[in-house]
């Protein structure tokens, strides 16, 4: 099954292709058929897993282009990390085709829907693959057109359409830096592998200042695909898309595909403290910062899009920490309750028809399943005792504090604190207080929807007993190799605990002075409110002198370019049109032109050649 | 020759030939006996056998180690077995075009002879990629042209069919005539007509007369052979022969044809002129001194062909100077000797590509001008509509030919500007954005058949049927266009693993 794991990406692959053929002849059964592939390629991937527990990694390539003594190879890798992300994008692929049935129920080009669901599944299992940095990147560049397509998959809706555009365009930005490094990379090493590339830094074969620029390099193509800052004002944005696919795409996978690639080139990483560094302090910085946004967000989906940015900042944080175990570990958890907070919020909007959490409102009693599931969820994320987020949010403190800076360490503290607030603000404005909707029209959803929420809150509730500091840590011993020692420290659970608590609890007591969603008229609040104005920022720097330029270049288009092409057309033409006359047809011409090129070459070769003198 | 010697030799290394030969045979002895009522057509599928039989016995000959029979005139070595496979795959190819071609295509009662002389014309493509002696490579290069030239003219009622043929046997004269004027000086020169003991005495000359006389020689057969690659100036031939000869012929002519031609312009040239010295020193190889020629010859061949192509409503002589403007590509790798390093690779993985484009993209044409009766562009209208696998297999040859990247195509031109860039010369670096220049320039052409076949509206619905046999021909070609585009390595893991670097080739003699 090992040496057949290339199979997994290409079932949902199959299933695109065949939806995108006969969606029309399979109609709502679209669904049926796109679970059914992502399901086969989930059990293959399992199996995968369960064999690669014991197995140290697996790596199969084959040439693909020869280019001088440069080889370029294609091939996969199972590693602990690979297996860990195919497994879980698999499932939660899987999972969530199967709640689209429910959710997109009636939506007449489901078929389409559920054929870019396979593209992008493929896409990301296939990235997570990936045995060398050229293959990666493909498929990084395939998962962002798959992404794209699902944002604007209301394309008649005018929002939908920028908010596709943006993406596109935003984490393109960042795909230049990863491009950039990647280029780099091979220059200096003759290689896109893994391996190879990681020989190179361990040997100092590149030097120190070139390898922090090519780890930033590679980081700002993580910061464009997981919307940190600076490049993040696109992820809120493309919660235009269908609720399902914020759940996949831009809160457990894809988003997640930045930690992935720091991960996965980690090395390069170590090897440079400034990149670390600069890792570490944009994770922070985003992570607190799109915290104190998601505070004021009165747009259900929109929170949970902030809440997304900040606990992946919270990943690069531990990454640019040496918390590579942590990071790994809070993709895993977050994956989890995040999927399950989106498909969650998507069953309550399901129910009242709008986002606006200032319309929704004691909802407790009337989603008898969506409520408490949301609330697992809402713990989960809090870092609440005993709840897979408490574990791993306490292993990245852990790692903050281990590495001794102070600044991020309250960082971090804050945007716990945050956390809890902004979470349980959102669950008391929807389940708690009064019913604001004419409650009659409220109904729970359909079963196929909240069975992959349990099947989600049962991981959130439970995956963190993978690692612990009182079970052992069978996640980090996997994933790196060794027996890693794990140090207990009651003192930071205590405080994370205290800390989470004091978020609800504040939360808490703003909700029964019903202050929770009143607007502040302080200017603080207006900024926050306003996303500390980096989309009004960017409009008036960026888009305006990108305007500016193209403007200018409209005109060096129009005339010396169009009038060097015009030059170029006539004088092609005009070429042709003579070479077009000596084709007459007449074969005696023919013979002579054949012959008088002839005396020409040989006229020349003795002239040259210094014979005729 | 005693019969002693004669059955010493390996008579095993002949056997592709052979089973060639007996085929034709056979099929001529049926032809002539058989009455006349009796349907030809499945002549060709018995045709096909035969030339599968010699693919399979060729495969079977590949770790055969480099063998030389008949006092070093045929010479099976690892460049013939490897240009072979090539040739024998085009043929299949072609023969089922022939084979599908519909009824008012004008063959008439002549397809009996039709099937045996494009055999013999097989026969003689093979025997001139096997020679080692100038005598045996006339005689191949003599059979395959006298055959093409009544292939050429095969539809006896038709005017464009004759005047087609006629054109072909007068340029072809020329050719021969300035082929032979060439290699009668090299002859003299040298003393042998064994290419291996010539190129012995031509690696020693130092005299300048007889250096003057050997740049000649070169220029002689050097332009006689330029007629059978059909490059600029001495394509002219082409686009007329092409657009009256039948189809299949077409297609023979511009791949199987063309895949001899440069063949043999690479034995004489690497085997003769690569060793001989350039100069009364010594110091210089006369190819390496000359071979700025040839890349005059390479610029003004893809410069023409393009350029003319453009101009093109009819879509066989579009076809015909697309096939001059890719020799001309295949001429640069030649005049850059593929950055001195791969020249045999690149031009051999080239034409893997274009037997498979082109072929499939003839196949696909054949079939639309006879239903249509007219071989303008317009047949190509609404193809999209009318057969969606017709289609888009033709999209993936255009897309090919015009080198569009996950295509064969692709893949060939790109190891041919790579080999262009490692000659670092400026003629090399000239040659590079010709290339790039002209490519671009084929966009137009090739994309606006692309344009007739998806956006214009079709005058009928009714869907196109094509027969069995052509598709197969189109699935081959699709599917050899996109693995060696998308996995190139397959071919070229292939070849040195069988074929090493062509080192018993190179140092031959």
């Amino acid at each position: 099954m090992v040496d057949n794991a290339w199979l997994i990406p290409l079932f949902p692959l199959a299933s695109f292709f065949l939806l995108l053929l006969f969606g029309k002849r399979f109609g709502s059964r679209s669904a049926e058929v796109g679970s059914l592939f992502t399901f086969v390629s989930f059990i293959c991937a399992a199996v995968v897993f369960t064999k690669s527990l014991h197995e140290s990694s697996y790596k199969q390539t084959f040439n693909w282009l020869t280019v001088g003594d440069a080889q370029i190879t294609v091939g996969f890798e199972l590693n602990p990390l690979n297996v860990l992300m195919l497994v879980l994008v698999s499932f939660i692929s899987f999972l969530v085709h199967m709640y689209s049935k429910g959710y997109m129920n009636g939506e007449k080009r489901i078929s389409i829907f559920y054929a870019y669901l396979g593209l992008f599944t493929f896409a990301m299992l296939a990235l997570v693959m990936s045995p060398n940095l050229l293959q990666l990147y493909i498929f990084w560049e395939l998962v962002g057109l798959g992404s794209f397509l699902l944002i604007g998959f209301y394309f008649h809706k005018q929002e939908a359409k920028r908010a596709a555009k943006k993406a596109f365009i935003m984490t393109r930005i960042g795909d230049m830096g990863l491009l950039i490094g990647m280029i780099l990379l091979f220059w200096q090493t003759r290689s896109f592998e893994y391996s190879v590339i990681f020989q190179a830094v361990e040997a100092g074969d590149i030097s120190q200042s070139l390898l922090t620029f090519i780890a930033i390099m590679i980081f700002v193509g993580a910061v464009g695909k997981s919307g940190q800052f600076p490049l993040h004002t696109w992820l809120p944005d493309a919660m235009e898309g269908p609720t399902p696919v914020s759940a996949l795409i831009h809160a457990a996978t894809m988003v997640a595909a930045g930690v992935y690639l720091v991960a996965a080139t980690y090395p390069l990483f170590q090897a440079s403290e400034v990149a670390l560094l600069v890792v570490a302090v944009t994770g922070g910085l985003t992570a607190l910062f799109a915290a104190s946004i998601a505070v004021v967000q009165t747009d259900v989906k929109r929170v949970l899009a902030y809440s997304t940015m900040s606990q992946l900042g919270f990943m690069f944080l531990a990454l640019g920490t040496a918390g590579y175990v942590a990071a790994v570990f809070h993709l895993v958890t977050h994956a989890f309750f995040k999927a399950l907070l989106f498909l969650a919020a998507g069953s309550v909007i399901h129910a009242v028809h709008t986002q606006n959490i200032e319309k929704m409102g004691g909802l407790w009693k009337k989603l008898r399943w969506t409520g408490p599931l949301f609330l697992i969820g809402t713990l989960a994320i809090s870092g609440v005792p005993l709840l897979s987020g408490f574990f791993s949010k306490e292993e990245i403190l852990l790692s903050v504090w281990d590495n001794g800076n102070y600044f991020l360490f309250t960082l971090a503290l804050l945007t716990s604190l945050l956390t809890a607030f902004y979470m349980f603000r959102l669950f008391f404005s929807i389940f708690g207080g009064e019913e604001k909707t004419p409650i009659h029209a409220v109904k729970e959803s359909p079963m196929i929807m909240w069975l992959p929420m349990i099947i989600l809150a049962v991981f959130s509730i439970g995956i963190g007993y993978v690692q612990t500091p009182w079970f052992g840590t069978f996640l980090g011993d996997w994933l790196t190799n060794e027996n890693s020692h794990h140090e207990f420290s009651l003192w930071l659970m205590l405080i994370a605990t205290i800390v989470s608590g004091i978020g609800i609890g504040i939360a808490y007591i703003l909700h029964r002075k019903s202050s929770l969603l009143t607007e502040g008229e302080s200017s603080a609040y207006r900024v926050v409110a306003n996303k500390y104005y980096i989309d009004e920022l960017y409009e008036r720097t960026m888009i305006v002198s990108t305007k500016a330029v193209s403007r200018s270049l409209v005109y060096i288009e129009r005339y010396v370019i169009d009038g060097f092409l015009l030059v170029v057309i006539r004088i092609t033409r005009m070429f042709a049109k003579k070479a077009t006359k000596l084709q007459s047809g007449q074969v005696q011409q023919y013979g002579a032109i054949a012959f008088l090129s002839l005396a020409v070459l040989v006229v020349v070769y003795l002239v040259a050649g210094g014979y005729l003198r | 020759m005693d019969m002693k010697t004669v059955l010493s030799y390996e008579w095993g290394a002949m056997m592709p030939e052979f089973i060639i030969l007996g085929t034709a045979i056979l099929l001529s002895l049926f032809d002539l006996f058989a009455p006349k009522r009796f349907n030809r057509r499945p002549l060709a599928w018995f045709a096909l056998i035969g030339i599968v039989l010699a693919f399979v016995s060729l495969i079977s000959l590949l770790p055969l180690a480099e063998t030389s029979i008949l006092a070093d005139t045929f010479r099976l070595d690892s460049f013939a077995k490897a240009s072979k496979l090539l040739l024998l795959i085009g043929a299949g190819l072609v023969i089922v075009l022939a084979a599908s071609h519909s009824a008012n295509d004008g063959l008439g009662g002549y397809q009996g002879e039709f099937y045996y002389l494009f055999l013999t014309a097989l026969l003689g493509a093979m025997m001139m990629t096997s020679s080692g002696d100038l005598i045996t490579l006339v005689v191949g290069l003599e059979l395959l042209s006298i055959s093409s030239y009544i292939l050429a003219g095969m539809k006896k009622k038709n005017l464009k069919s004759n005047e087609a043929a006629l054109k072909y046997v007068v340029m072809g004269g020329i050719s021969t005539a300035i082929t032979l004027f060439g290699m009668s000086y090299l002859y003299g020169l040298t003393g042998s007509t064994n290419l291996g003991e010539m190129s012995e005495t031509m690696a020693r000359v130092s005299d300048s007369q007889v250096l003057y006389l050997l740049g000649l020689a070169f220029f002689m057969v050097l332009v006689g052979l330029s007629f059978k690659l059909a490059t600029a100036p001495f394509h002219m031939w082409a686009p007329d022969v092409y657009e009256g000869a039948p189809t299949p012929v077409t297609a023979f002519l511009s791949v199987i044809s063309k895949i001899a031609g440069f063949v043999i312009l690479l034995r004489l040239l690497l085997s003769l002129f690569l060793a001989a010295s350039g100069d009364t020193f010594g110091t210089v190889a006369f190819l390496e001194q000359n071979r700025v020629f040839i890349a005059v010859l390479a610029g003004a061949t893809m410069i023409i062909g393009n350029v003319l192509a453009l101009r093109q409503q009819n879509v066989k002589r579009l076809l015909a100077y697309s096939g001059i403007a890719h020799a001309g590509y295949l001429l640069v790798a030649v005049a850059t000797l593929g950055g001195g390093y791969f020249l045999l690779d690149t031009v051999w993985f080239y034409f893997l590509a274009y037997l498979f484009m082109n072929i499939g993209a003839f196949a696909v044409f054949q079939w639309l001008a006879d239903a249509n009766s007219s071989e303008q562009r317009f047949i190509f209208v609404g193809l999209a509509k009318r057969s969606p696998a017709a289609a888009v297999a033709m999209t993936i040859f255009l897309l090919s030919l015009a080198g569009i990247p996950g295509t064969a195509g692709f893949i060939g031109k790109f190891h041919i500007f790579l080999g262009a860039l490692l000659g670092s010369t400026p003629t090399d670096y000239i040659l590079a954005s010709i290339l790039l220049a002209t490519t671009i320039l084929s966009y137009v052409y090739y994309f606006s058949l692309l344009v007739q076949i998806f956006f214009r509206p079709a005058a009928t619905k009714e869907a196109v049927r094509f027969p069995v046999s052509l598709m197969i021909v189109l699935l081959v070609c699709v599917v050899g266009t996109m693995i060696f585009g998308l996995a190139p390595n397959i071919a070229l893991d292939f070849l040195h693993q069988h074929f090493g670097d062509f080192t018993d080739f190179i140092s031959m003699g």
